[in-house]
């Protein structure tokens, strides 16, 4: 039987860390790629290539810091709270697990060694991104802030901003700082 | 004058001296009721609500200043997204788009109460963090009997948020001391340098991942069983009565909304 995860020091630095370090980037990209009709959001969102990579060494904690970074910035600054938790900050709380989850059952590695590696990253990240895309949209339309029309701009404008993010922000970072990280206690590919 | 998140207060102002589970349920209760509430005219009148309170908590009205250009980005997002692509009914209609969406008085209304509702989380929200120091938010979610390890996790990520603005800072301009032009090329030139910035700041991140983990472990940072802390707050039977009032506020406007259908939209004076 899987034991509960544990919530101890090393997970807090990996939360901790994490949220601190998306937590200006979410906001440097909702300021500099906003997209007319959607509050809030971004049409490069570049902290999801940082949570996604956390995630991928880190496991769930990385998601968790990545959920806090993204609630904590469309909410504490942008006046959005309650929406925004229910909103951007789960999905993207959800995103990155799906991409573990996929790359967890497919037994890639993180290092993308192999072409098999690369083709694994691709679709679990389009596919993260479109689960994600599709929760935050129905809310938002759900609870009255965009309208039908807009539900699936949304959707397609998100799937494309952060797959496109995702790819060139995460592969690099997955491609030359794996073999570093490998080093870390908290490394959970082991 | 105190340092909170986002500027100097006077110590004698009374937001400022509230227990910061009573912080914590402000800000609460100004996103609940600007979530609960339709009527334009309630919205807008509990904002110069807020307003008013700003004045009487000594909190300086310029700091709502520095929110303009995101009240304005998010603005601009409702009006576009219900003028564009709504179909509420009203009695005047005043173009319809070939797409299916037609845009009535109705329209314009309704977009004014969406932008209301975020305006009143906004200057409700501005005015709470206005007031709030980083023992408040760790202080306030123990208060919620949120586990400790969760306060001190968000703690250190606020922390950490600006240490890494100085970290991006410092890399960038270590970058263009090298010869990098961060400003110069066409968008995927800009955007591949800007991706060779990330990873001097991920090794940082780590790095720092490791340093924190020794340092908490060195101090024998203990999550289990009883804690004691540094600071003592007395919630009193004053600031219990408001606790009291902050939760059942938005617990009786839900009543009243759905049980009377008061402050729903489009509300008095644009019935009928």
């Amino acid at each position: 039987m899987a034991s509960a995860p544990v919530f101890g020091i090393r997970q807090i630095a990996v939360t901790a860390i994490t949220a601190g370090l998306c937590l200006p980037l979410a906001l440097f990209a909702i300021i500099l790629v906003p997209i007319p009709g959607l509050p809030a959001a971004s049409g490069f969102w570049i902290p999801a290539g940082f949570y996604f990579v956390m995630t991928l060494w880190f496991g769930v904690w990385g998601a968790l810091g990545g959920h806090i970074a993204t609630t904590i910035a469309m909410g504490y600054f942008f006046g959005y709270t309650l929406h925004i938790w229910m909103d951007g900050g789960l999905g993207d709380f959800i995103a990155p697990i799906v991409a573990l989850v996929i790359f967890k059952l497919l037994r890639a590695n993180p290092e993308l060694k192999e072409k098999r590696d690369y083709a694994v990253w691709i679709v679990s990240v389009m596919i993260a991104s479109l689960v994600c895309g599709l929760w935050v949209h129905t809310v938002h339309l759900l609870f009255g802030i965009i309208t039908w029309p807009f539900w699936w701009v949304g959707v397609l404008t998100y799937f494309i901003g952060d797959t496109l993010a995702i790819l060139i922000v995460g592969t690099p970072l997955l491609k030359t700082l794996t073999e570093y990280v490998k080093q870390s206690p908290m490394y959970i590919w082991k | 004058m105190r340092r909170t998140f986002f500027l100097y207060v006077e110590e004698n102002s009374p937001l400022y001296r509230l227990h910061p589970l009573l912080k914590i349920l402000l800000l609460l209760f100004f996103n609940l009721e600007a979530w609960i509430i339709e009527s334009p005219t309630v919205l807008w009148l509990s904002i110069v609500g807020v307003l008013v309170l700003f004045k009487l908590a000594k909190i300086p009205l310029a700091r709502l200043l520095k929110f303009l250009l995101f009240a304005a980005i998010i603005t601009q997002a409702i009006m576009f997204s219900y003028i564009l692509g709504s179909k509420i009914p009203g009695n005047v209609v005043y173009y319809e788009f070939p797409w299916g969406t037609y845009v009535t008085d109705r329209t314009l209304l309704y977009a004014f109460s969406m932008v209301g509702r975020f305006m009143l989380m906004l200057v409700g929200s501005t005015l709470v963090l206005a007031v709030t120091r980083d023992i408040d938010i760790i202080y306030g979610i123990i208060s919620l009997k949120i586990p400790y390890a969760l306060a001190f996790t968000v703690s250190l990520a606020f922390r950490f948020a600006t240490i890494f603005i100085d970290d991006y800072f410092k890399v960038r301009d270590a970058m263009i001391l090298r010869g990098t032009a961060l400003d110069k090329g066409g968008i995927l030139e800009r955007a591949r340098k800007y991706v060779n910035l990330s990873i001097p700041l991920m090794v940082l991140a780590v790095r720092r991942m490791l340093e924190l983990t020794y340092v908490l472990e060195a101090k024998g940072l203990n999550l289990k069983g009883k804690r004691s802390y540094f600071y003592e707050f007395k919630l009193g039977s004053l600031g219990i009565a408001l606790a009291l009032t902050l939760i059942t506020i938005p617990i009786l406007t839900l009543f009243l909304k759905m049980s009377y259908g008061l402050f729903t939209f489009p509300g008095w004076p644009f019935n009928g």
